[in-house]
Order: structure tokens, then C-alpha cells, then sequence
């Protein structure tokens, strides 16, 4: 328990993750009646919150802008037990990969908390309570390093993320906040079977020590039989999370349905998990399964690409085209995953960012022209650039940064991606670009619909422009999307070691002969109190044996 | 009788002595709204009791009155899941008999003697007693069904409760007698030793092993044994249900793993996989028929009855393999079950008035707002049940399947995870009913009182606490139960 309050209190990612949830409990004694007090509050803590995580990335982030794995320890050193008589731990660690996506997550708080100001008409303080606790769920499963203690908030994620679907969201909200839990769950709980299923095979092998970290299971290795099904039970939820075609049936209701905060937090860091995931467990865990499997998922992918793109040119909504751009998108970081090379990681890595921010904007601007409006229709638009001059600036500048226009954030990442995969995988790679340009269509055609032309409805004559808080709320999306396009190597930097490594290993793997039953490796060192990897001797200047400069990363 | 006899035989005392004490402190009407209070205090000593009770044996488990009553660890933990949810009855009925004008002594007297019944039956280590216990168990129960006996549908429900556990008791009876006949023992060490010896075990034995199964199938509501439990739970005071709904499940389940580990302790491998079938099926068909059948329930008492169902077809996962078990899965799943389930009923008792009348679901309709604190006890319990974590009905389900994956049911454990998705479904209907849909009834004739919400409160709590932070309750329960 002291250990407990010891890292609540010091510069530690447990504090990282549990302050937004902590800070949510006084939401329940702000008064009833007026929003105001809980609005302030909200933001408060939130910027608290992005001032907490600056702060840590700054204390562990090397002198050559890499970024080593630091994990939050025990008192002894070590990592911290919680079920001991199961081997499960409470292991948090934060490492080149996963920062950057602990950082867009914080750092979309304060502005969606800004940006649905007045959006959000009803029980703010739940609101506030369910972005807050969401938040927490979000960091924890981004930084565990424990399989069990990933699920617990994989899963723990859910229910405020169904909550702020289903009470605040549209017309269908019921149908979509159900429909978004059920599919989440469904492979989630499959999830759960393979990391057991995994953790009996690890005790089984250890002489009856348990063990569900993360280091410990990815010294397991699987004939590729089993490997294929555990892989299809992690790849399964991952990619209905992500979503992939063809579990992708669930986004465009919840992203229709959610209110604008859920939205932009859906799209902008819940959607990234998936990816996360394989990015941290299905591929490094099952390198054979993974090979098998890749051009099925290639395949899958691409589907995703075209389908999502031309889907989204038919669309009438907004919104709804936003959401299925979110699924081609995010084909593009499947493909550069699956590529299973540096460059095309580090895009693919990059690409979840400029995805969280340029969407992000996209949901909220959708989300402000609604407020005034109450539609999100094309056909109601027009011309509307003529009366909201900021909105259309705003508007566009972050369509051009989805499309991937080069000196903004999302041409650095499809280029990257572009040129890993064209590497390891050739034609797909050729296919893929074809969504680049879809992608100018349909975007530019929302532009046209939307900005241009002449002012087809009486209602949007008196519109009133963006109001300062809103545009406090865009600006620093769109300082990070240009400082992203024009200076890309800062951002590339930190997550390249971690993902050599990480590459490095599965290559070493998938090169040995595949076994014919469930075998250990041996570990580096045998328990994992052996090795605390202490922040101040790894942060600075360690390159490590792998981490050959490759000329490309810095394009 | 020795001292060691008595002390062993402490918390059944206390609570025999209080339901006693209770009956004759009722000519006194001034003092009954005291009840609760005392019935509470007994049932705290009873928990003392049996901790003295553990502490005073020398070994685990350890034996008195010529070998019929056990004393141990697993044996005390679930005597305190059972009293933990008679107190939270206790707590929850308080306010339910006020505001039916029906407020006596009887309840609580009976209500601690079923408790009592619990405790001998789970401690017997051979048959007759277990049927001794359970008779005295039964008669309680039936009457306290019937309770409300203003109410029609409480006494129809209670007669068909009556009616069918008169039969099941016949049945275990003859099953006693052919186990009997086929081993010569009643005790449940000497079964599996006489009955098989390593060969197959005689046909009177497998068929009275069968009765015996049924029996205590009925009583924990397994599919296809499970139809009177919608109904009595429907009809029967909702506060009782709490207690109904738990803890003869509890004690059922004991005995069901004694009989387990009998014929696993003598049969032949094939008897044993054979019988490894017989409890698969039981937990397949619990799952399947109980989650569907709750998905389509519109009373909640109803929902919740099939969802217990599915509840113990989860259990069983850890039952299909006995040999060489620890207990711990199936004493964290039952705890947890007894913690939400209570929660759940005690809530339901008081945001529902009309005892003789459907209790719709949506009658609930953003209620969540009207009282958040019982709003927001009710969803963590169904989020707990719905098996979410960080609840401590995740910790349960985790540890089942585990334990299943672990004895090679890899396919068992799939099922159970889907079947528990079914679950969240209907679950996370009670939660949306609450909290996204508009007000559709005025609170007419409730009394929301602070026995209640205590029971709602602790109930809630412990599921979360428990979730969160299980590692000293788990260690200790590894230790008793690895060490046999």
C-alpha cells in the first residue's frame, strides 16, 4: 500500500495514469445546477495532467532526443507485485513506442474539454467524470507491461467510453453504445483465453512459477499451430479495435452517434490501441503466426485502404465521412506494421499521431458547425467560407493535413509507410497509393460541398464565426500538425530505438525453425527483480547493439 | 462430546442460539424495530465463532463428533461467504418488512437457522448429515418464500419451490441409499475408496451418484434442473432473494465437489472422464440456457435468475476436473457471485413496491439520476456480473477459466467467455435503462432506508475492492487449499 501513495506522489507514470481518475472523485460534490464550476475544474485538471506528463517525458527523454524504457519500480528495485500468488504484477513502462501515444492522448484532453465547451448540454460532471476515468483507462493500457494488467484496463476502458456514446450521443446512441461494447468485447474476451491459455504454458515450462509479464510470455515460443490461434485470438480484438475490414461495422455508428469530446477521443487515441497492440503484442509475440498470417492481413488492409476511401466519397454526413477516412487511414498504419521494417514502423508509429491530431481537428470542427446548425449534412452547407472565414481556415488546413500534404504531418507518415512497405512488400504497397489520392478526392469534395460556392441556405447567412475558446482549442492541433510536417526527426527520434529492438528480435525469431511443442527461452537475466532498468543509467546516451542509424529515418 | 466437539460446533450454536433469542424477544413489539441490529450482531459472532472454531483445530481440516463435522480453511471461508450474505439480507430486509407491514422475529429466526443449515451442511463430511442439514435449510426456506403470504404470486412461488424440493429431497434420500447400498459407507472419504477401487464403480452406485447429483443440481439451479428458480425468486420477498439466489448455491457447491472428488478418489480413469462429461454438459447447458434465457427477460428478478443459472455454469468449469484442485477459483467465484448478486437484489428490493407485480426493467429508467448512489451500485454490480473489470466478478471469471484452460478445456473456456458475452448484453441493459433513457415512472410507496443502502454500499464496495486489491485473500486461500 505505501508503495502505492510513494508513486502517486513522485514523478512516476503511476501517477500518470491514476491522477485524471483520482481527480474525477470530486466531480461528485461540484453542484448540480451550474456546469461552469465542473467545466473549469475539468480543464484544470487536465492541463495538470499534460503538465505531469511534459514533465515526465522531460526527465527520462536522452540528450540525443532517444527514449529508453523506464519502468515505474517497488521499493526494492524491482517490479512491483500485486496478485503475487498468480505471478501478476504491477508493471508500468513507458518506452519510445508507446510515449508518443501516452502524449496525444493527454494532450487531446484539454482540448476536447475546450472544443465541447457548450456542446454537452446535460450531467457535465458525468461527463467530465467518464472523459477523465477514460483517459486513465487509455494511459494504463498504453503503458502496462503486464498482460493481465493490460486487459484489466483494455476492458476497463469501455465503460466510460459506452457511457459517453450512449447518454450523450445522437439519435441511434443506444444501439451504437452497445454495438461498440459488444464488438469490443467479443474479441477482447477470446483475448483473455490466449493470455491464460499463455500463462499456464509459462508456468507449466517455469517450474510452476507464474508469471504474466510481458518480457517473461515473450520468451514462450509456440509451434505454429498453437501460434496461429493464439495469434488470431490477440489479432481478432485488435483489429476490431483498430478496425479493420471487415470488423469495421461498429465505427461509423459509434463516431455518428458519439458526441464531438467522444469522437475526437475515439478517433484520436481509442482507435490507436488496436494498432498499439499489434504493434506491441500480436506481432513481436507470435513471429511465425504473424508471418503466416501477413498477407491475409496485407490483403485486409488494402480492402481497407479502398473501401474506406470510396465509402467515404459517397457519404452525405460529415461526420460520416470523417469516420470512414478514420478507416482508411488507419489502413495505412496496418499496411506499415505488417511491413515489418523500420521506416514503415516508424511511419506507421508517426501516422497513429497525425491521425489523432488531424481527425481530432476534423471531429471538432464537425462538431462546432453542428453546434451551430444542429445538421451535418452537405446539402445544408455551401459557401460557408464566406461567413465563418476562421472556420474555413481551420477547416482546411486540417483536411490538407489528413490528405497528406507535404511541410504538414500526415505527408511524413504515408511517405514513410509508402517506403518501408515498398521494401519488404512491393506491389501492396503500389495499391496503397492509390488511397492517397482517393483520399484528396473525397476530403476536397467535403471542402467544395461544404466551404466553396455559392450560399445555398438562408439559415447560414448569420452564422457567427469561431468564438475564441474554439479557437484556442484548434490552434494547437494545428501548430503540431505543421511542426510535425516541417521538422519530422524530433518525433521520429525517440521511438526509433525501441523499435529496432523490437524488430531486431522478431527478425531473430521468425528465422529459427519452428517447434514442435511449447518451449522457454531462457531470459537475460531469470527473475525480473534481477534487472531494475533504472531510468538514470539507461536514459542517456545508450544506443544499445542494434540500433544502427538507418539513412532513411530522417526524410 | 468433547471440548474440542463444542468448539468446533460454535458458530452453528450462536446461530441456532440467536434465531431463539430473536423468536422470543418477538412478544416484545417495541423491540422489533431492534431486530436487524441484533440479527446483525448474531451473525458477526457466528463469524467470530467459526474463526475460533478454525484457529482451535490443530490440523486442516480436522474432524470432531466421531468424524461428521469438519473444521477448515475452505470450509471457514465459505461459511463466511454464506454469513457475509445472510447479514447482507439481514441488512437489505429491514426496510422491505417495514414497508410491507409484515416486520416480525420469525424472519430473522428463520432466516439465521438457514444459515445454520448452511454451515452444518457444508462442514458434513458424510451424507446424512449433509441430508440432515439440508432439511433443516429447506424448511426455512420454504417458509420464509411464503413469507409475504398476503401476496398470491409469493405463495404460489413458494409451493412450487415446496413441491419440487420435497421431490429433491426424496431423490437425494434414494440416492443416499443406493450410494449405501453400493459402498457401504455414507462417508464421503469411504464412497470413492468402496465404490471403485480403480475399477468401474457398480451400476446402484453410479445411478445413486446421479441422484445425488441432480439433487444438488437442483438446489444451485443447473440446467435441467433450474425451472423453479425464475419463479420463486419472482414471487419470494426480493431481500430474501439476496439470500436466496447465494448461499444454498454455496453450500450445494461443496457438496457437489465432495461427491466429485469421491468418484474421482476411487474411480477408474474412464469413470472419471465419463463423469468429467456428465459435469461439462450440466456447465454447457447451465451457460447456454441461462444467458439466453435471461437475454429475453423483461422482470429483472427474472433476468437475474437466469443469469445465477448461467453463474453456476461458470462455476462448474472448475468442477469438470477435480483431481489434485485447489479450491480457490470456486471460493473467489462464489464470493464474488454472493457479493453482486446481493447487491443487485438488495437494490431491486427497494426501488421495487409492489411485491405481487412484475418488476420490469425499464421500470428503472434513469432512475440513475433520481438516486445516484443505489443507481450507481446497481451498475457496478451489474458490471461486476457482467464479469468487467476491475471488479471482483472478473477476478472470479479470470481464475475459472484459468483453471479450465489449465486442465486442458481450452474449448470449455472459449464457450464460457462467449456465453459470458451474451451476459454483458443484458447486463449492460440495466446499466443504459438507468442512466440513457428517460424517467418513465414517479417513485410511489418507496422507503429507502439506511439498512439498505448499507447493504447496497458494502455490497458494491466490496466488489470493487476485492477487484482491485484480491492478493491477500488470494494467498491465503492458495495456502490452505494447495496444502491437502
Amino acid at each position: 500500500m505505501e508503495t502505492i501513495f510513494d508513486l502517486l506522489l513522485g514523478n512516476t507514470l503511476t501517477r500518470l495514469v491514476f491522477f485524471p481518475a483520482l481527480a474525477a472523485l470530486p466531480l461528485l460534490f461540484f453542484p448540480r445546477g451550474s456546469s461552469r464550476p465542473a467545466k473549469i475544474y475539468t480543464l484544470v485538471v487536465s492541463l495538470i495532467e499534460l503538465g505531469l506528463a511534459l514533465a515526465y517525458v522531460a526527465a527520462h527523454m536522452g540528450a540525443d532526443g532517444t527514449f529508453a524504457l523506464v519502468r515505474d519500480l517497488g521499493p526494492g528495485g524491482g517490479r512491483i507485485p500485486w496478485i503475487s500468488s498468480y505471478g501478476i504484477t504491477y508493471d508500468m513502462a513507458m518506452d519510445g513506442i508507446s510515449m508518443p501515444l501516452v502524449l496525444l492522448g493527454i494532450f487531446l484532453v484539454p482540448i476536447v474539454v475546450l472544443g465541447t465547451w457548450n456542446g454537452i448540454e446535460k450531467h457535465w460532471r458525468s461527463y467530465a467524470a467518464s472523459l477523465l476515468l477514460l483517459t486513465s483507462g487509455v494511459l494504463g493500457a498504453l503503458l502496462a507491461f503486464d498482460l493481465f494488467l493490460f486487459y484489466i484496463f483494455w476492458e476497463v476502458m469501455l465503460v466510460p467510453m459506452y457511457l459517453l456514446i450512449g447518454i450523450w450521443g445522437g439519435e441511434r446512441r443506444i444501439y451504437a453504445a452497445v454495438k461498440f461494447f459488444l464488438f469490443t468485447m467479443a474479441g477482447s474476451l477470446l483475448m483473455l483465453v490466449a493470455i491464460l491459455y499463455m500463462a499456464w504454458t509459462f508456468q507449466s515450462l517455469n517450474g510452476g512459477v507464474w508469471s504474466f509479464a510481458y518480457d517473461d510470455l515473450l520468451r514462450l515460443d509456440f509451434p505454429l499451430s498453437t501460434q496461429l490461434w493464439l495469434f488470431g485470438a490477440f489479432a481478432l480484438t485488435f483489429a476490431i479495435k483498430v478496425p479493420m475490414f471487415p470488423f469495421h461495422t461498429w465505427l461509423p455508428d459509434a463516431h455518428v452517434e458519439a458526441p464531438t469530446g467522444g469522437s475526437v477521443i475515439l478517433a484520436g487515441i481509442l482507435l490507436k490501441l488496436g494498432t498499439y497492440g499489434f504493434l506491441r503484442f500480436a506481432i513481436p509475440l507470435f513471429p511465425h503466426a504473424t508471418e503466416a498470417a501477413q498477407p491475409l492481413l496485407v490483403a485486409l488492409a488494402l480492402i481497407g485502404i479502398l473501401y474506406g476511401a470510396l465509402v467515404a466519397w459517397v457519404q452525405v454526413d460529415m461526420k460520416k465521412l470523417v469516420a470512414y477516412s478514420s478507416i482508411a487511414h488507419l489502413g495505412f498504419v496496418m499496411l506499415g506494421l505488417l511491413a515489418v521494417d523500420v521506416v514503415a514502423w516508424q511511419g506507421a508509429l508517426l501516422q497513429m499521431v497525425n491521425h489523432g491530431l488531424s481527425t481530432g481537428a476534423l471531429f471538432l470542427l464537425v462538431g462546432m458547425i453542428y453546434d451551430r446548425r444542429h445538421t451535418k449534412k452537405f446539402e445544408e452547407f455551401g459557401g460557408l467560407a464566406k461567413v465563418m472565414p476562421l472556420f474555413a481556415f481551420f477547416l482546411v488546413f486540417s483536411t490538407l493535413a489528413s490528405v497528406g500534404l507535404p511541410a504538414l504531418n500526415g505527408f511524413v507518415g504515408e511517405f514513410l509507410i509508402l517506403i518501408g512497405s515498398f521494401r519488404t512488400l512491393g506491389w501492396p504497397a503500389a495499391v496503397a497509393t492509390f488511397g492517397v489520392v482517393l483520399a484528396a478526392i473525397y476530403l476536397l469534395k467535403m471542402l467544395q460541398l461544404t466551404l466553396w460556392g455559392p450560399i445555398t441556405k438562408e439559415e447560414n447567412r448569420g452564422l457567427k464565426d469561431l468564438s475564441a475558446r474554439e479557437i484556442l482549442a484548434l490552434v494547437p492541433l494545428c501548430a503540431l500538425m505543421l511542426w510535425i510536417g516541417v521538422a519530422p526527426q524530433a518525433f521520429l527520434q525517440p521511438s526509433r530505438q525501441a523499435l529496432e529492438t523490437v524488430l531486431a528480435d522478431y527478425q531473430q525469431r521468425v528465422q529459427q525453425p519452428d517447434v514442435t511443442q511449447a518451449t522457454l527461452r531462457p531470459g537475460v537475466t531469470d527473475s525480473a527483480a534481477a534487472s531494475p532498468v533504472d531510468a538514470a543509467t539507461l536514459a542517456p546516451s545508450t544506443s544499445g547493439p542494434t540500433s544502427e542509424p538507418t539513412s532513411e529515418t530522417g526524410r | 462430546m468433547t471440548r474440542a466437539d463444542l468448539i468446533a460446533l460454535l458458530p452453528e450454536m450462536i446461530l441456532c442460539a440467536g434465531g431463539v433469542l430473536l423468536l422470543m424477544l418477538d412478544v416484545v413489539p417495541a423491540l422489533r424495530r431492534s431486530f436487524t441490529a441484533i440479527g446483525i450482531l448474531v451473525t458477526a459472532l457466528a463469524a467470530w465463532g467459526a474463526w475460533v472454531a478454525y484457529t482451535a483445530a490443530p490440523t486442516d481440516p480436522f474432524l470432531t463428533w466421531n468424524g461428521l463435522l469438519e473444521t477448515s480453511r475452505v470450509g471457514l471461508a465459505l461459511s463466511w461467504v454464506i454469513l457475509i450474505s445472510t447479514a447482507l439480507c439481514l441488512l437489505a430486509s429491514d426496510g422491505y418488512l417495514r414497508r410491507e407491514g409484515i416486520l416480525s422475529g420469525e424472519y430473522h429466526a428463520l432466516l439465521l437457522w438457514c444459515a445454520c443449515g448452511l454451515l452444518l451442511m457444508l462442514r458434513g463430511t458424510e451424507l446424512l448429515m449433509v441430508f440432515v442439514a439440508l432439511e433443516l435449510l429447506s424448511l426455512c426456506l420454504y417458509s420464509l418464500a411464503a413469507y409475504h403470504r398476503r401476496i398470491s404470486l409469493a405463495t404460489e412461488a413458494a409451493i412450487k419451490y415446496f413441491l419440487m424440493g420435497a421431490f429433491v429431497s426424496a431423490f437425494i434420500l434414494y440416492g443416499i441409499a443406493l450410494v449405501y447400498g453400493a459402498s457401504g459407507s455414507t462417508r464421503f472419504a469411504d464412497i470413492g475408496r468402496a465404490l471403485g477401487g480403480g475399477a468401474e464403480i457398480p451400476v446402484m452406485g453410479t445411478f445413486g451418484l446421479l441422484l445425488l447429483v441432480a439433487g444438488f443440481g437442483f438446489k444451485m439451479s443447473l440446467v435441467p434442473f433450474h425451472a423453479w428458480s425464475p419463479d420463486t425468486y419472482q414471487g419470494a420477498p426480493s431481500p430474501f432473494v439476496a439470500f436466496l439466489s447465494v448461499a444454498p448455491k454455496v453450500a450445494s457447491a461443496l457438496v457437489l465437489y465432495r461427491l466429485l472428488e469421491a468418484v474421482a478418489a476411487g474411480g477408474s480413469p474412464q469413470t472419471i472422464a465419463k463423469w468429467s462429461d456428465v459435469v461439462a454438459a450440466l456447465a454447457v447447458l447451465s451457460m447456454l440456457v441461462g444467458n439466453f434465457l435471461a437475454l429475453v427477460q423483461r422482470d429483472i428478478k427474472r433476468m437475474l435468475a437466469y443469469s445465477g443459472i448461467a453463474h453456476m455454469g461458470y462455476l462448474l468449469l472448475a468442477l469438470v476436473v477435480v483431481e489434485r484442485k485447489s479450491l480457490t477459483p470456486v471460493v473467489v467465484y462464489l464470493l464474488a457471485y454472493a457479493l453482486m448478486n446481493a447487491g443487485a437484489f438488495t437494490v431491486v428490493a427497494m426501488l421495487y413496491n409492489r411485491p405481487g407485480e412484475q418488476h420490469l426493467i425499464t421500470d428503472l429508467s434513469g432512475w440513475g439520476y433520481r438516486y445516484p448512489l443505489l443507481g450507481a451500485c446497481l451498475a457496478v454490480c451489474m458490471l461486476s456480473l457482467g464479469g468487467i473489470p476491475p471488479t471482483v466478478g472478473f477476478l472470479g471469471k479470470y481464475l475459472v477459466f484459468l483453471d479450465a484452460v489449465g486442465d486442458g478445456l481450452v474449448g470449455l473456456a472459449v464457450l464460457g467467455v462467449l456465453a459470458s458475452l451474451i451476459g454483458v448484453f443484458y447486463y449492460l441493459r440495466v446499466v443504459y435503462v438507468l442512466y440513457m433513457k428517460p424517467e418513465s415512472r414517479q417513485p410511489e410507496g418507496l422507503l429507502i432506508d439506511g439498512w439498505g443502502r448499507t447493504a447496497a454500499v458494502l455490497a458494491a464496495l466490496g466488489t470493487l475492492v476485492l477487484g482491485i486489491w484480491p492478493t491477500g485473500l488470494l494467498q491465503w486461500l492458495l495456502e490452505a487449499t494447495t496444502v491437502k
